[in-house]
């Protein structure tokens, strides 16, 4: 006879995709922060393995044979950290900024854990293209600290498979640290009680 | 007028601890709000309006009595049923509109059917024709920014009829508007509640409003204190 206690509300990837689109379109200074923290984390990662690959190329065409310090390494441990408590610090922010929002959209059928998928799946946009532009960086970034002893042809001598591989590792790398940056801004927003998010001013 | 009971409340109560002091917000509502009525709540703030809506639309427990929407006791609901109520049988509209930023009125229209399950065309064609029912036909690419507070109002206001709710609850609709802007979103409300038998429940401080409901529930202190007639024929058409 009636509605009431029938039905399930639906709220599916691409609808958060959609949404979370808007979100990172509409406010594109704060996403391009989040992108710049992770690509310059990650561009330095790429850049140190793949100036190693290129001296590693160099050699065994003949050429003199140097590596990479180690302690480089580290750095990038630490670049990588200090990008993720960036994007959580940026992330936080953004779930203060539409607390009301949020409540808003509890009021109209949002389920918990619709309001975690969009912020998750806003994470997910922003390490896909902050990992693409930090693998681009990366590579310009290697060349320029090997061309000039190794000439920068030096990349034509690498295995393509190789390039890729790092590829997608610079942008499983970039995926990873940007859902765990956003995890617990995203919980966070997900409990909200939209009878408190909807009397929070700002 | 049919003398269905859409909404029921029974001995509703909550209470609340703030700082160690006991706040009882409501304090035994008892209330009948029959299909496509007009009923305004009036009362100083605190008297417990709020609330009594989180209560209506499940967004709040109560500490005692019960909530029947449609018959069903919204107690015995779960997340997900909770939320299919909120969102299929119930359309809200805020004092301070409370659209998504940063999307455009099309959008803000359709986010409810995007929630119901309703094909991505389908509810953008119904938001279009809600846009344009509200006045708003040439706006429905603007965002939220790009309007004044009346058009903004009209947007919240096609959005709560998204899913084709049985229940209209507004908290103070015209608090922000001046009032020739807020004349016009009561008689827009008016209307919809006449043509479409929306049960309308407003809480308001506006006399307009007011005169223009079929009763009027004064509460204080978290109870009803009266119930008056409103100046609106029952039957009028």
């Amino acid at each position: 006879m009636t509605q009431v206690g029938h039905g399930r509300v639906t709220f599916s990837f691409k609808d958060a995709i959609n949404l979370g689109f808007s979100y990172l379109r509409r406010r594109r200074d704060r996403s391009i922060l989040n992108i710049a923290s992770i690509s310059l984390g990650l561009s330095f990662y790429t850049s140190l393995i793949l100036t190693d690959m290129f001296y590693q190329t160099y050699a065994t065409l003949g050429g003199a044979s140097q590596s990479v310090e180690s302690t480089y390494y580290w750095l990038v441990i630490i670049a990588l950290i200090v990008s993720v408590v960036g994007i959580t610090n940026a992330m936080l922010i953004s779930v203060f900024e539409r607390v009301r929002e949020i409540g808003t959209m509890k009021c109209i059928g949002a389920l918990d854990q619709h309001v975690l998928l969009l912020f998750l799946v806003e994470a997910l946009l922003q390490g896909l293209v902050g990992g693409l532009i930090g693998y681009i960086l990366g590579v310009g970034a290697a060349l320029l600290s090997t061309g000039f002893t190794t000439g920068f042809n030096i990349i034509l001598y690498v295995q393509p498979v190789r390039l890729f591989t790092i590829f997608a590792a610079s942008l499983g790398i970039s995926l990873i640290l940007s859902t765990v940056a956003t995890m617990y801004p995203a919980y966070k927003a997900s409990k909200l009680d939209p009878v408190e998010a909807l009397r929070y001013e700002l | 007028m049919s003398s269905e009971k859409v909404i029921e409340l029974k001995e509703l109560a909550r209470h609340f601890e703030v700082g160690g002091d006991l706040v009882k917000a409501l304090d035994g509502v008892d209330l009948d709000i029959g299909r496509g009525e007009y009923v305004s709540l009036v009362g100083p703030s605190g008297s417990g309006k709020t609330t009594l809506f989180n209560m209506i639309g499940g967004l709040d427990r109560p500490t005692n009595g019960s909530v029947y929407i449609d018959g069903v006791d919204i107690s015995k609901l779960d997340a997900y049923e909770l939320a299919w109520l909120r969102c299929r049988r119930i359309g809200y509209i805020f004092q301070s509109f409370n659209l998504i930023q940063v999307l455009t009125a099309l959008e803000n229209v359709s986010l409810p059917t995007v929630f119901a399950g309703l094909p991505r065309d389908e509810g953008n064609e119904k938001a279009r024709q809600l846009l344009e029912s509200v006045g708003l036909g040439d706006r429905i690419n603007h965002k939220p920014t790009q309007l004044s507070a009346g058009q903004q109002q009209r947007v919240a206001i096609a959005r709560a009829l998204a899913n084709d709710p049985a229940i209209i609850l507004a908290d103070e609709p015209t608090g922000n508007l001046d009032l020739k802007t807020g004349t016009e979103i009561i008689d827009l409300l008016h209307k919809l509640n006449r043509s479409k038998g929306l049960t309308l429940v407003a809480a308001t401080h506006d006399l307009k409003m007011i005169k223009a409901s079929d009763r009027v529930v004064m509460m204080r202190d978290g109870r009803i204190e009266k119930i008056e007639k409103g100046e609106a024929p029952l039957n009028h058409n």
